[in-house]
């Protein structure tokens, strides 16, 4: 089994403050890996880190096989693609213009274009200014500018928060045809385990800045026979956050 | 570093930033040339220039570095696109590429200024012949204080996501400038503030005869200790302003 990210007791503080504790985190290649934790547990910060965006006060992570740091940084970030709590766009320009801009930077192909916009299903909508789309748009536009550089591995912050059943529906199924078709490796966080569970390989529950459990999604019911997912979820990271 | 500046300008299609520019230097050419001509004024046109141009480029250009800089930089913090720009490049390259293509912006109102005051003074027929040699400093003197105030909003608008930080902190740096230009007795004002950089390096004085009712304009020493002091100033807010940025975290 290859692993595509491994953290070494990774950890972060804010003043006093310890937001991301300890944490060991395993990704396997070809998976999708469910980050699941309450709100303010440290998920974002985590995902931060793994993108060299937020510095770790202590602790290392491998990436792809090469050990982060600031030098090679951007050269890791080139096999990666993210979406960090809500998407960043241009909302005066149209979802086309809004990816030339990743597409000039990296160096890309056209033709990515045109491929992401059609993945996300926004190419009968691409002429439209960004500042017009539904959330759920927004978020779509934010997955096609993860997506552009065909990534190995996709990190995804909440990318279902505050959509609608429906929009829900849709970006889940995108995220679980991604392995298949294009060799891709997906972490998704969430703090709902019902956003997630249909899609998800593996699973990593943090609270308060803890790993509580990590392993295959279908073991998790195993801690407690007599007890629902969602009530396992709630016991990890409730008992916690209850401290 | 050339794609991220060419990012720059994909990233302002319709913000009519150099419209905007072009606009606020209309105004400024209509303000500089208004007005009946005597005989008199026409025949020290190009001295007389020289002296008011200082006064009227405190005015102007700080509120053209404001607007520029804070349009320039606002559409990033609006679109929370930082965080998502520094996973594709480094957050020094960035605020380095987007220094650059504003001051390429800036550049253009000072030379259109420039090439709009020899147009107008053959013109209007000023007497004498062209100062070439002293245009020509006026010109370094304009675009090296110029760019150190633009570096200045430059910084201010990509530190703090609320441009309205910027904006005051520029005007109130325009009034001081604009206050130090009627304060010859403290020098030390205009030599503090880059906005007082415009009177600081004013070169042509004016001798105004109260019975005759002429000016009289003379050349003074040129300051050529400001243009190194300005240069450097220059210089070291764009290393802080690019350290503290590149220090912050999303
Ligand atoms: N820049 C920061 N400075 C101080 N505290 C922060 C900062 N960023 C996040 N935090 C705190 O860290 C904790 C975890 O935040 P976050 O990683 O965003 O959680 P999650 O994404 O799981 O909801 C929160 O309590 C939050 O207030
Ligand atoms: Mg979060």
């Amino acid at each position: 089994m290859k692993e595509v990210i491994h953290t070494y007791k990774l950890t972060k503080q804010y003043k006093k403050k310890t937001v991301v504790n300890e944490l060991d985190m395993i990704v396997r290649e070809e998976s999708i890996y469910g980050f699941l934790g309450p709100n303010g547990a440290g998920k974002s910060t985590t995902l931060k880190i793994l993108l060299g965006l937020v510095k770790p006060t202590s602790g290392e992570a491998d990436i792809l096989g090469k050990k982060l740091n600031s030098q090679n940084r951007l050269s890791i970030l080139k096999n990666i693609g993210s979406l960090i709590e809500s998407p960043s766009y241009y909302g005066h320009l149209t979802a086309r213009e809004n990816l030339q801009i990743i597409q000039t930077i990296l160096d890309l192909p056209k033709k990515n274009i045109d491929a992401v916009l059609k993945t996300v299903r926004l190419d009968k909508q691409e002429g439209k200014k960004v500042s017009e789309y539904s959330l759920g748009m927004k978020q779509r536009l934010g997955l096609a500018s993860a997506l552009i550089n065909m990534p190995k591995l996709l990190i995804l912050d909440e990318p279902t928060n505050g959509l609608d059943p429906s929009g829900i529906q849709e970006i889940r199924e995108l995220i679980r045809s991604l392995p298949k078709e294009y060799g891709m490796t997906v972490i998704v966080s969430s703090h709902l385990l019902s956003e997630i569970d249909q899609m998800v390989d593996d699973v990593g529950i943090i609270a308060n800045g803890r790993m509580m459990y990590q392993g295959r999604l279908n073991k998790l019911h195993m801690l407690d026979e007599g007890k629902s997912l969602e009530e396992i979820f709630l016991d990890l990271t409730g008992k916690e956050a209850s401290l | 570093m050339i794609k991220l500046i060419k990012c720059e300008y994909l990233k302002t299609r319709r913000r009519y930033i150099l419209p905007v520019t072009l606009g606020i230097t209309a105004m400024y050419l209509a303000l500089l040339f208004y007005g009946e001509y005597s005989d008199d004024a026409l025949r020290q046109g190009w001295w007389a220039l020289l002296y008011q141009l200082p006064l009227l480029n405190t005015m102007f250009m700080p509120i053209l570095c404001i607007v520029v800089a804070s349009r320039l930089c606002g559409l990033e913090h609006k679109g929370a696109t930082f965080k998502q720009l520094f996973t594709l490049t480094s957050k020094g390259s960035l605020f380095t590429a987007k220094l650059i293509y504003g001051l390429g912006i800036i550049t253009v109102p000072i030379l259109i200024q420039f090439a709009a005051i020899y147009i107008a003074g053959c013109y209007l027929g000023f007497g004498g012949v062209y100062p070439l040699n002293l245009y020509l400093i006026y010109l370094l003197s304009t675009l090296l204080t110029t760019y150190a105030i633009y570096v200045f909003q430059h910084c201010m608008s990509m530190l703090f996501k609320n441009q309205a930080v910027s904006f005051f902190v520029g005007i109130g740096g325009e009034f001081t400038g604009l206050f130090s230009m009627f304060l010859p007795q403290i020098p030390c004002l205009r030599k503090i503030l880059i906005w007082g950089y415009y009177g600081d390096m004013q070169f042509v004085g004016n001798n105004w005869d109260r019975e005759t009712r002429i000016n009289d304009f003379y050349l003074m020493d040129i300051n050529y200790a400001a243009f190194f002091i300005i240069t450097t100033v220059a210089v070291l807010m764009y290393l802080i302003g690019k350290k503290l940025f590149t220090d912050k975290e999303v």
